[in-house]
């Protein structure tokens, strides 16, 4: 065993190989990127909508809270397969990554929306009763009076979706995007073991997700830590009354 | 468009989709209790463990939460097939999820061990308990009332994202099925709506009664919604 891969080892790691699968990592990273970010407007949207006031909007709550109730509970492969067989109903020859980015969008904002719901509920009410004292419209109130409070409680845990999300995009590679996996499983169908090939796989979604993780949770200690008590910002030393 | 969507031919095969409703059922349960083994092991280790042993768990944990749970499950699979360790795809993925699974519960678990305070225990002392008691009394019945919301939470994921996992390797769980009888029938859509509506009704069934147990049992309000 170990003989066999001593001899695969030259032959995978070929310039070639290597490119093929960095080319690949930047699939896998571009498609979780662009559906993430798409992911985290639509969410916006979604719970800006799900907190529309007034009897006559209970249509449109209704069916945001239905979007991200029932969206959390279907598992990404089924949503993928979804999102596949229904976009060949109108576009046969539909680009496979869009696909898989569409599909990405749909999960992550169903998840992204309960942490921003999370963060815009972190508000103080008295901050949103006295922006509508000062006759401040909804859009107004959100965007200079909800918002600047919550975005440090909603970024540390919707980037730490996205940064998960690396690892969950792997299921795409069941619909053909040449991703990390599949280009995994087609280097392990062209004859190389197994071990090496996803032992080197596993590596290289490791090399991803872990430097990115951190800087998650580096974000995180830094935005929970209110400005005036981060060391740095501290210029004057603090005097007494 | 001219596709016309035929739903009676998805629910003609409701009995076939239930047995595989089944199979993700016992595979989210077997996975789950699994990981819980492998998460008490592991964050008794990183709490009480020497400094080897605390780094062991700790790498442990790193890796299999930075890596797809696919990409293991392919490892054991065709990775060990290579030595001759032939699994079939259920062992692979059960295996697989569980090992993943168990590096989550580490850390979720840890977090309840290092939430009982100091003077917890010496109040419990102070009334004269002895460790037993303390154990019994004190330590277990805070660390389930703060960890449970988070299991019960995890529970539901790996029985969405965990177990179809296995429909990649060829187990023949919810997904599995639906993959099984579309490639039959070629009713993809039809079929994966109707398997999306079994897994919401799968995953409410078990937020609602995990709710309830928790309610019961811990005295946690646990949301559904």
């Amino acid at each position: 065993m170990l003989g066999r891969l001593a001899g695969e080892i030259p032959r995978f790691f070929t310039l070639q190989k290597l490119a093929l699968l960095l080319e690949a990592m930047g699939t896998t990273l571009a498609m979780t990127i662009i559906g993430c970010v798409f992911g985290f407007l639509l969410a916006f949207t979604i719970v800006f909508l799900r907190q529309t006031p007034g009897r006559l909007a209970l249509p449109i709550r209704l069916v945001a809270i239905l979007y991200v109730e029932i969206f959390r509970r279907i598992p990404f492969l089924v949503v993928t397969y979804l999102v596949l067989f229904f976009i060949q109903i109108f576009v046969s020859d539909a680009s496979l990554f869009a696909i898989a980015v569409i599909a990405i969008c749909i999960y992550s904002t169903a998840y992204t929306a309960e942490i921003i719901r999370g963060g815009f509920e972190s508000v103080a009410r008295q901050q949103i009763e006295a922006a509508a004292a000062m006759n401040f419209s909804r859009w107004q109130t959100l965007m200079s009076v909800i918002i600047p409070q919550s975005w440090p409680v909603i970024l540390p845990p919707a980037v730490a979706f996205a940064v998960g999300f690396i690892k969950d995009t792997a299921l795409v590679s069941q619909v053909g995007v040449f991703e990390l996996t599949f280009r995994g499983k087609e280097l392990n169908n062209e004859g190389f073991s197994g071990i090496l090939v996803f032992g080197t796989i596993a590596l290289l979604y490791f090399a991803m997700s872990y430097p990115l993780s951190r800087w998650g949770r580096w974000l995180e200690q830094r935005l929970a830590s209110s400005p005036s008590k981060r060391p740095q910002q501290r210029l004057r030393p603090a005097h007494g009354p | 468009m001219n596709y016309t969507f035929q739903f009676g031919v998805a629910f003609a095969q409701l009995p076939e989709l239930l047995k595989g409703a089944v199979v993700t059922f016992e595979l989210g349960l077997l996975t789950f209790w699994g990981g819980a083994l492998i998460g008490l092991l592991g964050a008794s280790l990183k709490t009480f463990g020497g400094p080897i042993l605390r780094r062991v768990a700790h790498a442990y944990v790193i890796f299999f939460t930075n890596t797809p749970a696919l990409i293991q499950i392919y490892f054991l699979l065709y990775g060990l097939g290579d030595i001759g360790i032939l699994w079939d795809g259920f062992t692979c993925t059960l295996i697989g999820l569980t090992l993943n699974a168990g590096a989550y519960l580490t850390e979720i678990m840890r977090a309840g061990f290092i939430s009982v305070r100091r003077t917890e225990m010496e109040a419990a002392e102070t009334l004269g308990m002895s460790v037993w008691q303390q154990i019994r009394f004190v330590i277990v019945p805070h660390i389930a009332k703060t960890i449970y919301p988070a299991l019960a939470n995890f529970f539901v994921v790996i029985l969405v994202m965990g177990t179809s996992i296995g429909a990649v390797v060829g187990v023949d769980e919810l997904t599995g099925q639906a993959i099984n009888i579309s490639t039959e029938n070629y009713r993809w859509i039809e079929m994966f709506v109707v398997v999306a509506g079994i897994y919401v009704v799968l995953t409410l069934i078990a937020s609602l009664s995990l709710a309830l147990v928790g309610r019961w049992a811990f005295r946690v309000k646990a949301k559904v919604f």
